[in-house]
C-alpha cells in the first residue's frame, strides 16, 4: 500500500488519476493560492498486512466512538503508546517549536494587523446595515473574537506548511499508534496488550458487520431505555402492592413481612439494578401472586404469541402483495376503487368487534372454526390470526399500491416497456423488487402493532399466550409479571426490527452500496 | 380540455347513485330475517322505494351523458327530474338529495355546497333525535329545543336556497346577517363556519381568481371524504344536542322490566342486561369517543411536533439526544404502554388519555423532524436567518407553518385509531370507567350475549367503524388536497 505524502506535486499523476480512476479524492485548496491539489490515492495491490491493519486504525480513530472503545478495550497497548508519545514530544521536544515559529513568520509579513482591520470593517458594516451601532468597547470585543479563533487557524495551517516543507512529521498520538502497528515486532506485542482491540477494528473494517454491531449496541441501549421507563412508571404507582395482595386487614407484620420478600423497602436505585440485572439474566424473581417464577410463565407463553403473530403476518402477506399489486395495475378501476374500500375498512376494524363478528359468523351461525383456541387444533387458529393480521393486511395492501403505483412512473419502467417485456414481466421482475422498500417499512412498523394487538385479540378468542397475561395480571396489579411482558415483548420487538433494517440491504442494491460507503 | 365527466356535479350526481344503491341494498337486506325466514313489510316497502329512486337517478345519469357532449349540459327537464328526486328525502335517502341539490343549482360554489351539506346535518340531527318522541317520556327541553332545530333548519334552507343573494350582500347587512348565522354554530354545526368562511371570502377576493385554492376548496372534489366530514359533524352536533333532546337517564338507569327487549321503536338498538336503551347509550357515548379521541391527538401533536421540530431544527447532539429516548418510548408497543400506564396508575378516562397521548408522541415527532429537516433547508429560512431573525423566530414563522400539512394529515388519520385504542382498552376493562356508557364498554355488555342478541355487539361495533372510516375517508382526503403533486 503507499500513501501518497499529501503535498507531493500530483500535477504529474493529474491526467493519470482522471482518466483511469475515479475513486480518487481532490481536495482543491483554494486558500494557498492557485490550484494545489491533495490527492490521496490507495492502491490496492500493494498492501501488506501491517499497512492494511494501520490504515484501519487509522480510519476507525478519526470517529469519535470508536476512538473511545479502542482506547478502552486496548488499554495496556495504548498507555504504552501513550509514554511513548509524551517521551518523545516532551522529553526530546521533537515537535520543537513549529507553532510559535509560524506565530512569528505570520505577525512579521503583519498578517495579523491585515486580519484585524479586515474583521472591523467587517463589523462595522454589519453594524450599520442592522442599524445596531454598539459601542466601541462592544465593537472590540467582537472583533477580538472573531480574531482570536481565526488567527489561530491561520497558525496552525502555517504550522502544517512548515512541517510539510521541512519533510517531518508531527509528533501526534495516532502517528505513534501507526507507527507501531506498522512494525512487525510492536504489532505482535500490541495485539498481545490490546487484543479486544483488533476485535473491534476487524468489526469496523468490514461495513455490513459494522453497522450490525452499531445496530445491536443500539438495540442494548433501547433495551435498558425501555428498562428504565416501564420499570419507572410502575415504581411510581399510587397503590401498594402488599395492601393490594394480601388484601385491606392484613396486619402490619404481613405487610412488613411481604415488602421484605419482594425488596419493596429498598431504595429505588437498587430496584432499578436488580430488574435490569434480572432483565438480562431472566430472573425477574417470583410473581406476587400464584409464587411462579415470571420469566418461566412468560417464557411458557411466548411461543403462542409468537406463532399467532408470524401466522397473522404470513396470512396478511399472501393476501396483501398479490392484491396491492393488481389494483397498482387496475389503478382507477372498479376493482382497485372496492379493493381500496376493503383496505380502508381493514384499518378501520376494531380488532375485538371483528373477532366477536367472525365468531359469531363462522362459529355460531355456520359452526366452520372452534370459537376458542386449542393448541392441538389447527384450524382454531385461523380466526385469531386472520383478526391479527387484518391491520397489517390493509396497510401492507395501501402501501403496496402506492409505492408500486409511484415506481410505474419511473424512466427505467419505461426503458424496460420499450425494449419490449410484457406488461408482467414488466411489473413482476422491474416495478415490484423496486417498491419492496416502503413495504418492509410498513411491516416493520406494524408488526409492534400485531404483538400489542395480541393482547386484545388473545382475550376475545381466548389464546394464553403473553398478551392476555398482560392483561390478567393488571388487575391484579401483579408489578413483576407485567413488567416482564412488556418488556420482554419490547425486546423481540427491538429484535424484529433490526432483522428489517438488515433485511434492506438485501433487497436494495442502493442500501448495499452506500453501507461499503458507511 | 376537460371531459364533462370530470365536473363536480357530474362525479356526485354518479357517486350519489352507487352510495344509493348500497343503501337500497342494505336496507333490503335488513328487511329479511333469516331465522326463521319473515318479512318486514315496512321495512321491505322503503326498501322498494329507495330502489325505485336509485333507478331514476341512473336515469338522470344517463340522460345527462346524452345531453352532454364536451361540457356538461343539465338542460330544464333535468333539473325537473332532480327537483322530484328531492322526495327522496322522506325515504331517507339523503345521498340523492345531496346530488338533487347540487344539479338545481345553475353555479355550484364552494359556500353552496358546505350548506348543502351543513342542511343535510340539520336533518339527520332532526331525525336522530325525533326517534325520542316514541320513548314513554322526554326530557322537559325536548319540545322547545326541537322546535330551535326546526327554526334553525328552515333558517338555513333559506340560506341555501338563496345562496347567492345571501353571498353577494355587503356592509353593515351582511355583518348583521354573518353574526346571527354565526350563531347557530352553537347547536354542533360546524359546516356554518366553511359556509361563512367561503362568504366572507367571496367579497375580499372575487377580483383576484387565478389565487390559489385552499384545503378548503380542493377537498370538496373528494366525495368521499365530504361524506366522512358529514357524519363527523353529525357526530358533533348530535353530542352536542343530545344534552336537551336525549334522556341521559335512559342511558344509565336500570330498568329490570325491559331487559334484552329487540330492536323496535321505543329502543332502535334494543335494551341490555341492565334494560339501558342502547341506541342512548351509543348517542351519549360518541361524545366520550370523540372528546378521547381529539384529545389523545392534540395532546401528542403539540409535545410530539414541539419535540420533533427542535430536534429537526438544530440537529446533530439535540436531534441525537431527543430521538434516542423517541426510539426508546417507540419500542414499547402503544397498547402496552397504555396497559402499563393503567396498571401503575389506574384505569380512568384521564389516565386513558394520558397513555394513550403519550405512546403516540414518537410517531408525530418523527414526521414533523422529517418535515422540519426538509424546510430548514430551504432558501427563505436561510434569508431569514441572513437577515439576523434569531432561532425562535425563524421556527414560529417559517419552519412550523411551512410544515405542519403532513401533521394535520397524520393527526386526522390517528384520530381513528385512537378512537380504536380507546374502545379495545374500555373492551378489556382497562379504559374508561364501566359505568360511563362508552361505546368500547357498551360493545363489552353486548360481548356476553353475543349468541341470543347479536344486535347488542354489532351496533356499537358498527357506530365505531362509522367514525374511525370517516376520519380515515377525511384524512385521505386532505392528504390529497394537500399533496401539491395532485394540484
Amino acid at each position: 500500500m503507499i500513501i501518497l505524502p499529501l503535498n507531493t506535486d500530483v500535477s504529474v499523476f493529474k491526467g493519470f488519476f482522471c482518466t483511469y480512476d475515479a475513486n480518487e479524492k481532490y481536495i482543491l485548496n483554494k486558500e494557498n493560492g492557485g490550484m494545489e491539489m491533495k490527492v490521496e490515492t490507495i492502491i490496492k495491490q500493494d498492501q501488506n498486512f501491517f499497512q492494511m491493519v494501520s490504515r484501519q486504525y487509522g480510519k476507525a480513530f478519526l470517529s469519535p466512538y470508536y476512538r473511545i472503545g479502542l482506547l478502552i478495550f486496548g488499554l495496556p497497548f495504548q498507555l504504552l503508546i501513550l509514554i511513548v508519545f509524551l517521551y518523545k514530544k516532551y522529553v526530546k521536544k521533537q515537535n520543537g517549536k513549529i507553532n510559535s515559529e509560524a506565530k512569528e513568520a505570520l505577525i512579521q509579513i503583519g498578517y495579523d494587523q491585515k486580519l484585524k482591520a479586515k474583521l472591523k470593517k467587517q463589523e462595522e458594516n454589519k453594524q450599520a446595515f442592522f442599524n445596531k451601532l454598539l459601542n466601541e468597547k462592544e465593537t472590540n470585543k467582537n472583533v477580538e473574537r472573531l480574531f482570536s479563533t481565526q488567527f489561530q487557524q491561520a497558525v496552525n495551517e502555517k504550522a502544517q506548511e512548515i512541517y510539510e516543507q521541512s519533510n517531518r512529521e508531527k509528533v501526534t498520538f495516532l502517528g505513534q499508534s501507526l507507527a507501531f502497528i506498522l512494525n512487525p515486532k510492536y504489532f505482535v506485542l500490541s495485539a498481545v496488550l490490546g487484543f479486544p482491540m483488533y476485535v473491534l477494528l476487524v468489526i469496523h473494517s468490514f461495513p455490513f458487520m459494522k453497522y450490525l454491531f452499531e445496530r445491536l449496541l443500539m438495540m442494548l441501549f433501547v433495551i435498558l431505555g425501555v428498562t428504565i421507563i416501564v420499570f419507572t412508571l410502575l415504581y411510581f404507582s399510587p397503590s401498594d402492592p402488599a395492601r393490594n395482595i394480601i388484601g385491606e386487614t392484613a396486619t402490619q407484620a404481613q405487610v412488613d413481612n411481604f415488602r421484605a420478600m419482594y425488596g419493596l423497602d429498598d431504595p429505588y436505585i437498587v430496584q432499578l439494578w436488580r430488574t435490569i440485572k434480572g432483565v438480562f439474566t431472566f430472573d425477574l424473581g417470583n410473581a406476587y401472586s400464584g409464587n411462579q417464577a415470571v420469566v418461566s410463565t412468560i417464557m411458557r407463553r411466548f411461543p403462542v404469541t409468537l406463532e399467532l403473530s408470524v401466522f397473522a403476518l404470513i396470512i396478511a402477506l399472501i393476501v396483501a402483495l398479490p392484491a396491492g399489486i393488481y389494483s397498482a395495475v387496475k389503478a382507477n378501476t372498479m376493482f382497485d376503487h372496492v379493493f381500496m374500500f376493503i383496505a380502508l375498512i381493514g384499518l378501520s376494524i376494531p380488532s375485538f368487534w371483528q373477532g366477536l363478528i367472525f365468531i359469531l359468523g363462522f362459529s355460531i351461525e355456520l359452526g366452520w372454526l372452534p370459537a376458542t383456541y386449542n393448541a392441538d387444533n389447527f384450524a382454531s387458529l385461523i380466526m385469531p390470526a386472520v383478526v391479527l393480521g387484518t391491520l397489517l393486511m390493509a396497510s401492507v395492501a395501501r402501501m403496496t399500491r402506492s409505492s408500486t403505483l409511484e415506481v410505474v412512473n419511473e424512466d427505467y419502467i419505461l426503458t424496460a416497456r420499450s425494449k419490449g417485456l410484457s406488461n408482467r414481466r414488466v411489473m413482476l421482475r422491474h416495478a415490484v423488487p423496486n417498491a419492496l422498500i416502503p413495504i418492509v417499512t410498513i411491516i416493520g412498523l406494524q408488526f409492534g402493532g400485531v404483538l400489542g394487538g395480541a393482547a386484545v385479540t388473545e382475550q376475545v378468542f381466548n389464546i394464553n399466550g403473553i398478551g392476555n397475561y398482560i392483561v390478567e395480571r393488571q388487575f391484579i396489579p401483579d408489578i413483576p409479571s407485567v413488567l416482564g411482558g412488556v418488556i420482554y415483548i419490547a425486546i423481540v420487538l427491538s429484535v424484529v426490527n433490526v432483522f428489517i433494517d438488515m433485511l434492506y440491504a438485501f433487497i436494495d442494491p442502493r442500501i448495499r452500496t452506500n453501507l461499503k460507503r458507511y | 380540455m376537460k371531459s364533462y365527466k370530470d365536473t363536480l356535479v357530474y362525479k356526485q350526481a354518479e357517486f350519489s347513485m352507487g352510495l344509493s344503491l348500497l343503501y337500497t341494498l342494505i336496507i333490503g337486506f335488513a328487511s329479511f330475517d333469516f331465522s326463521p325466514f319473515a318479512i318486514r313489510p315496512f321495512i321491505l316497502i322503503l326498501a322498494g322505494i329507495n330502489g325505485l329512486v336509485t333507478a331514476v337517478q341512473a336515469l338522470l345519469v344517463l340522460k345527462i351523458r346524452k345531453d352532454s357532449n364536451k361540457s356538461l349540459v343539465i338542460n330544464s327537464t333535468s333539473r325537473q327530474l332532480a327537483g322530484v328526486l328531492l322526495i327522496s328525502l322522506l325515504a331517507g335517502n339523503l345521498f340523492i338529495v345531496l346530488s338533487s341539490l347540487y344539479l338545481l343549482k345553475n353555479k355550484v360554489s364552494t359556500g353552496y355546497i358546505y350548506s348543502v351539506y351543513m342542511v343535510l346535518t340539520d336533518f339527520l340531527v332532526i331525525g336522530v333525535s325525533a326517534l325520542n318522541l316514541f320513548k314513554a317520556y322526554v326530557t322537559n327541553t325536548f319540545i322547545p329545543f326541537m322546535f330551535l332545530l326546526l327554526f334553525i333548519l328552515i333558517f338555513h334552507i333559506v340560506v341555501l336556497v338563496g345562496y347567492n343573494r345571501f353571498a353577494a350582500m355587503s356592509g353593515i347587512v351582511k355583518k348583521v346577517f354573518l353574526l346571527f348565522f354565526a350563531a347557530t354554530v352553537l347547536v354542533g354545526n360546524l359546516f356554518v363556519l366553511f359556509v361563512i368562511i367561503s362568504m366572507i371570502q367571496k367579497t375580499d377576493n372575487e377580483t383576484t381568481m387565478t389565487r390559489r385554492k385552499g384545503i378548503r376548496e380542493k377537498i370538496i372534489r373528494n366525495q368521499a371524504s365530504m361524506i366522512g366530514m358529514l357524519f363527523i359533524v353529525f357526530l358533533v352536533a348530535i353530542s352536542i344536542c343530545s344534552y336537551w333532546t336525549f334522556n341521559y337517564g335512559f342511558a344509565v338507569t336500570n330498568d329490570y322490566s325491559s331487559i334484552l327487549q329487540p330492536p323496535s321503536l321505543t329502543y332502535p338498538f334494543g335494551t341490555d342486561n341492565f334494560g339501558r336503551d342502547v341506541f342512548s347509550r351509543i348517542v351519549f357515548g360518541a361524545r366520550i369517543s370523540l372528546t378521547v379521541g381529539v384529545l389523545a391527538t392534540v395532546i401528542p401533536l403539540i409535545f410530539g411536533g414541539a419535540l420533533g421540530a427542535v430536534s429537526g431544527y438544530y440537529g446533530r447532539h439535540t436531534d441525537n439526544l431527543i430521538m434516542r429516548f423517541l426510539d426508546i418510548l417507540y419500542a414499547i408497543p402503544g397498547i402496552l404502554l397504555a396497559i402499563t400506564i393503567v396498571a401503575a396508575f389506574g384505569a380512568s378516562t384521564t389516565n386513558l388519555i394520558i397513555a394513550l397521548s403519550v405512546g403516540y408522541i414518537p410517531s408525530y415527532a418523527r414526521t414533523m423532524r422529517a418535515n422540519v429537516i426538509q424546510v430548514t433547508n430551504l432558501e427563505y429560512v436561510e434569508a431569514s436567518r441572513a437577515i439576523g431573525n434569531n432561532h425562535t423566530n425563524i421556527i414560529r414563522k417559517h419552519v412550523i407553518p411551512n410544515s405542519l400539512a403532513p401533521m394535520i394529515v397524520r393527526a386526522t388519520l390517528t384520530i381513528g385509531s385512537a378512537i380504536i385504542a380507546t374502545s379495545s382498552l374500555s373492551y378489556l376493562g382497562l379504559g374508561v370507567e364501566n359505568y360511563i356508557p362508552e361505546w368500547g364498554n357498551i360493545l363489552r355488555t353486548g360481548s356476553e350475549y353475543l349468541e341470543t342478541e347479536p344486535h347488542l355487539a354489532i351496533y356499537p361495533g358498527l357506530a365505531i367503524i362509522a367514525l374511525v372510516l370517516s376520519f380515515n375517508f377525511l384524512g385521505d382526503g386532505l392528504r390529497d388536497a394537500t399533496d401539491p403533486r395532485l394540484s
